[in-house]
């Protein structure tokens, strides 16, 4: 017989095979990815960046010249050219055979540059995103944005007035002031761009938990009923530090009685730390992350703090173990 | 310029040759497409292609499970009983085993077939059927596969029972649609040969109604006169017939000749009528030497011993024996197949399998009586079989058995053998009667054998003693008159009546052989052919059997 079956199935493994051989290769080789994203960017979506790497970070800078409106809301156009790069960037990233797990996004607006958009991703949450293994709501809270005031802005400013305050000879100002800006970064809040250079870092994994956690807690405590309405939230930092040769998540958590003059409780300090302990507990489980030793959490205003293990803190996030009973 | 071959592919494997070219394209594409994605999209589609095809089968087998369960009826619908394929068979002159005469007979079909142009250029008629009459297992599918590959050509074979359906029309598209199919092979090989089986399946008499209508079989069996009589032939682009095609039709049944019908026999549809008989001594034989050479069979063994005990045995029967015996041989621990295992085979399929059944023992006595009675009618009065066994052990449904055999077969039978086999059946009835008095319910099948015979040879034969000549059975019942149905019946139970007063002088005359038959199957449950013989030899008797 002309077409056997046996000759259709040779045939169908065939194309098989070819288009699985023809998916081995990356579409964004590892020493073009600075390119690749700048080629993106200006031909898909008529924006000039600047990339720069370090270790398994990738930083995009985004140049805009209408960033906010009066209500010092992100414009529109700012909002798709932000989201246009990252996406760019998350294109990148996926289909490189460089090895990237965080990419960041600077934008800023020409007219004032002091002020930046700090965006953070993992390319493992962009991943897991697309296998449907996160819900966009999660997604969208693993995401780390901050809008401020650039740190290096902060320190040439410092520089100038005291220079200019005691009156010091101002031809030192530029070597001191390149001194000053030797340092590199070290934490996610140096990271930024200023007078044409990056200041950037290689994000791990354990700061960018800690990031995250203390942005999370500063979202349930603007957003959740009983928080919203019994703290007034000051601030809420969250580290990764070595202490006595422990790996600690330390989170500092500084929240007043929003009612005005109510002296805080022990039962108070006993619900920020629940809060932030539940928090935790649920994003590092998301993550799988195991490297680390406790997690700290310190109530300025109180005083108090709790300090727990890893088991402590799986057993309370499986509720199998109380606040009272892992000991304030 | 396309070959006629490629042409002729095309038009039989045009949907086919479509669906590979759709599925081909599709692949290309879908190639293309994922070269055009990004690798990380490019490896997440691949990743979930396998997941994607599962779920698509298993949505489409959901599907064709709703649809075929309650819109179709069940999925007896979905076998495509239209299914044809032609090939190419390889089965030689030389795989066919004895049939001398129907070989030469098929021969000279297959030189018919091959110096076609020939038989034309002289004006002679174009064999278009060959229809072959024989009992089930004499090789008529073998003979036809032999016949194509002599003619070098394909073979497309369909049975007649896949052209019955309850649904009308259905049978004269299958018909259609075979021929169809013959047709494009032959375009591309130059002939083809149509093989149905079981043709009695379409090929009866028609039934033609008084009110009009019609039974689906006739439709069916005019389609096939239909594509026989050549109308119905492939045309040319400009409409005309397009050079004949050689399709030749070869049709197997075993149901009687006259139960076809006779516009079907007639020249120009099945032109050659080939009768395949059951194989003589010669060919069994060689089928014997043929299948035994299949299995590891001791070299000793006399085939021409197997061949005369396997009187009136098929091909198809001679091949399931040796089969038989080398299971028979393996059960016994032996590596090859000796004489004995050939007849225990023989003997599983004639008798049947011992069944163990538990007899009180005046079953068993009057079980022996019985046989033994058979035995001694047999031996002694029967012109043309031998004892070969006699048993007490329960098989099939009887409780015994006399196992016997014509030494060789025959065509015709006299009006004494027709005689001996009416006494030796009521031999059981009698000699049950002469020991116990009363006899048994086993004496039934004799009776209706025994009966049946002699209605035959009154009714039928004209072998009464009042001279009542012809078959009266053509005549309808109703035009024979009482008197003479009652003559007729008086003379069958006076054939009847006679036998039995026959056999009974006989079994009183020869008390003892009977009684120490009686005794030995009691004691030995079976007898062996040579042990009957010297039985029967011990009392001096002496078997010799001719045939007429």
């Amino acid at each position: 017989m002309v077409i056997t079956k046996k000759f259709l199935l040779l045939l169908t493994i065939n194309c098989a095979l070819c288009a699985i051989l023809c998916g081995c290769t990356s579409t964004y080789p590892g020493d073009k990815i600075r390119e690749s994203i700048v080629k993106i960017c200006k031909q898909e979506y008529k924006s000039d960046v600047l990339v720069e790497t370090t270790g398994r970070t990738m930083v995009i800078y985004l140049p805009l010249s209408n960033l906010m409106d009066f209500s010092f809301a992100l414009t529109k156009e700012a909002s798709e050219k932000i989201n246009d790069v990252i996406f760019s960037a998350a294109r990148v990233a996926l289909s490189t055979d460089a090895r990237i797990n965080f990419y960041c996004v600077i934008a800023h607006d020409i007219k004032m540059p002091e002020l930046q958009i700090i965006i953070i991703k993992s390319v493992e949450d962009v991943k897991r995103l697309f296998a449907n293994d996160i819900s966009r709501g999660e997604y969208m809270k693993r995401m780390l944005i901050d809008l401020r005031w650039s740190p290096q802005a902060k320190k040439e400013q410092v520089v100038k007035e005291v220079f200019s305050r005691m009156n010091l000879d101002p031809k030192w100002q530029d070597q001191v002031m390149t001194d000053f800006f030797k340092s590199e970064p070290t934490s996610l809040g140096d990271i930024g761009y200023w007078d044409n250079k990056f200041y950037i870092k290689d994000i791990t994994v354990p700061e960018f938990l800690a990031e995250q956690i203390a942005n999370r807690v500063k979202l349930e405590f603007r957003e959740g009923k009983i928080l919203k309405e019994t703290f007034l939230l000051k601030s809420a930092r969250g580290v990764y530090i070595l202490r006595k040769g422990k790996h600690l998540f330390r989170f500092d958590i500084f929240a007043e009685r929003s009612t005005y003059g109510t002296a805080g409780t022990i039962e108070d300090s006993d619900k920020i730390f629940e809060t932030v302990l539940s928090i935790a507990a649920h994003v590092i489980h998301g993550y799988h992350f195991k490297d680390y030793d406790g997690v700290e959490v310190f109530d300025q205003k109180e005083g108090r703090s709790i300090e727990v293990n890893p088991e402590e803190l799986e057993a309370f996030r499986t509720k199998k173990l109380r606040l009272n009973e892992i000991g304030v | 310029m396309i070959p006629r071959k490629w042409k002729m592919y095309i038009k039989m494997y045009w949907v086919k040759l479509a669906i590979v070219a759709a599925i081909l394209s599709v692949i290309v594409l879908a190639v293309v497409g994922l070269n055009s994605l990004e690798s990380y999209y490019r490896n997440i589609t691949l990743a979930t292609m396998p997941v994607n095809l599962l779920m698509v089968a298993l949505n489409a087998v959901i599907f064709v499970f709703m649809y075929m369960t309650f819109m179709k009826g069940g999925f007896s619908k979905l076998s495509n009983k239209l299914r044809v394929h032609g090939d190419f068979v390889d089965v030689k002159w030389s795989d066919v085993i004895g049939m001398e005469n129907v070989k030469e007979e098929a021969m000279e079909v297959v030189q018919l077939i091959k110096d076609r142009a020939r038989v034309k250029k002289i004006g002679g008629k174009i064999l278009r059927g060959i229809l072959m009459f024989g009992p089930p297992g004499c090789g008529k599918t073998y003979l036809a596969k032999a016949i194509a590959t002599e003619a070098g050509m394909p073979f497309v074979s369909m049975s007649g029972s896949e052209f019955v359906e309850i649904f009308v029309g259905v049978g004269a598209a299958r018909v259609r649609g075979l021929f169809k199919k013959a047709r494009e092979l032959a375009y591309g090989y130059g002939g083809c040969i149509i093989f149905i089986d079981e043709l009695d399946a379409i090929a009866r008499k028609r039934v033609f109604s008084a009110f009009g209508g019609t039974e689906e079989t006739n439709s069916t069996q005019n389609q096939l006169l239909a594509e026989m009589d050549g109308l119905q032939e492939i045309k040319d682009k400009h409409g005309n017939p397009s050079p004949e095609q050689n399709v030749i039709v070869i049709g197997a049944t075993n149901a009687p000749e006259d139960t076809i019908d006779r516009a079907l026999r007639r020249p120009g549809r099945f032109d050659r009528i080939v009768y395949i008989e059951k194989p003589g001594l010669e060919d069994r034989e060689k089928l014997f030497t043929y299948y035994l050479s299949k299995v590891e069979a001791d070299k000793s063994l006399d085939v021409s011993r197997l061949a005369r005990k396997a009187v009136y045995k098929s091909p198809a029967d001679i091949e399931n024996i040796v089969k038989e015996a080398a299971l028979v041989a393996t059960k016994n621990g032996r590596d090859k197949v000796i004489l004995e295992d050939v007849s225990e085979a023989m003997e599983r399929i004639d008798i049947g399998l011992k069944r163990k059944l538990k007899m009180t023992p005046h079953e068993r006595e009057a079980t022996a009586c019985h046989e033994a009675g058979h035995a001694v009618v047999l031996y002694i009065l029967h012109p043309t079989n031998d004892v070969f066994k006699i048993s007490i052990i329960p098989r099939k449904d009887t409780l015994g058995v006399t196992y016997s055999q014509p030494k060789e077969e025959l065509y015709s039978h006299t009006k004494d053998k027709l005689l001996a086999d009416i006494k030796v059946d009521l031999a059981g009835y009698v000699s049950e009667k002469m020991r116990f008095g009363v006899t048994s319910t086993g004496v039934s099948g004799d009776f209706k054998d025994a009966m049946r015979i002699a209605h035959f040879m009154v009714w039928s034969l004209g072998m009464s003693d009042a001279g009542f000549l012809g078959d009266y059975t053509v005549i309808p019942e109703s035009q024979i008159s009482e008197d003479m149905k009652e003559k007729l019946n008086e003379e069958t139970d006076k054939i009847f009546k006679q036998c039995i007063k026959e056999v009974e002088e006989l079994l009183l005359k020869e008390k003892p052989i009977l009684e120490r038959l009686i005794s030995e199957l009691l004691s030995k449950e079976e007898l062996e052919y040579d042990e009957v013989e010297a039985i029967f030899n011990e009392f001096g008797k002496t078997h010799i059997k001719s045939a007429w």
